[in-house]
């Protein structure tokens, strides 16, 4: 068996890439794709340690961590068009009407 | 030993991957990126023992979500980004790799600091064969103990619903 060590390794180095997609990238499409590999990440601990643990609470915990994912991801996709609508870009970098 | 091999193929591709969607400049490319990923992801779950959550992530996720994605993608028709990646001012480059090497720290220290030596398998293949199966169990308990989180998560399905046409819409502003 692979120690669940491995498994919350793996993990974090998602979630760091995760991380360093929302800081960095500039197309609002993508920062949401990033964000799914944040919760992505999570959902791995979750299980990964529900083994260890010895009960499957963990892995409910993902089936709502799932749904949340779900719901963010039509929301927040409902809000590029939204704003593309509006401004004509999906790009944070032109994005700058709340700049003084 | 099976158990290693599936790991670190799994690994390596769900890495891959990630690197892919936060490095790529194409979003159709960086979309199926993540469609890969996600399945490597679903066959982890399998590796591990979460049957469910193996299926259940196969058709939420690489089904409804990267639909869903790819087809924003396609109705804004997003070019590739009009900047170059490295195109940045270095105290940008300075802060994200600040932060991440600063969650880096506290991630090393939880796992190999705070929760160490807890990775033992308590919930082994033959006990949940024994309870009848991980479906079941959770099937169980997601009727019994979690039965409120469950019919909140539906109210809060339905809220997301209407709050993505009502964003979504297309309003005459010329009327009102």
């Amino acid at each position: 068996m692979v120690p669940a060590e491995y498994y919350f390794l793996l993990a974090m180095v998602v979630f760091l890439l995760g991380v360093a997609g929302v800081l960095y990238r500039q197309n609002l499409i993508m920062i949401l794709m990033s964000i799914e590999l944040m919760l992505n990440a999570v959902n791995l601990v979750f299980v990964a340690a529900s083994r260890t643990v010895g009960n499957v609470d963990g892995q409910i915990m993902v089936f709502f961590v799932m749904t949340v994912a779900a719901c963010e991801a039509a929301v927040g996709l409902a809000m590029v068009i939204a704003l593309y609508r509006r401004y004509g870009t999906v790009e944070t970098n032109f994005l700058r009407a709340l700049r003084g | 030993m099976g158990e290693w091999i599936a790991f670190g193929a799994l690994a390596g591709t769900i890495i891959m991957c990630a690197l892919f969607v936060v490095l790529g400049r194409n979003p159709v490319g960086c979309a199926i990126a993540l469609v890969i990923k996600l399945f490597a992801l679903a066959g982890m779950y399998g590796v591990i023992g979460a049957d469910f959550l193996a299926a259940i992530q196969v058709i939420i996720y690489a089904g409804a979500i990267m639909v869903l994605f790819t087809f924003v993608i396609m109705l804004l028709n997003v070019p590739p980004d009009s900047r170059s990646r490295w195109d940045r001012p270095p105290v940008e480059f300075l802060m994200v790799g600040l932060s991440v090497l600063a969650l880096f720290g506290v991630g090393i220290y939880l796992i190999f600091g705070a929760f160490a030596g807890e990775g033992v398998e308590v919930l082994t293949r033959s006990l949940v064969t024994e309870q009848g199966g991980n479906t079941l169990m959770i099937g169980r308990l997601l009727f019994s103990k979690y039965v409120w989180p469950f019919e909140l998560a539906s109210i809060l399905i339905l809220m997301a619903i209407i709050a993505s046409i009502v964003i979504a819409k297309k309003y005459n502003t010329e009327e009102s």
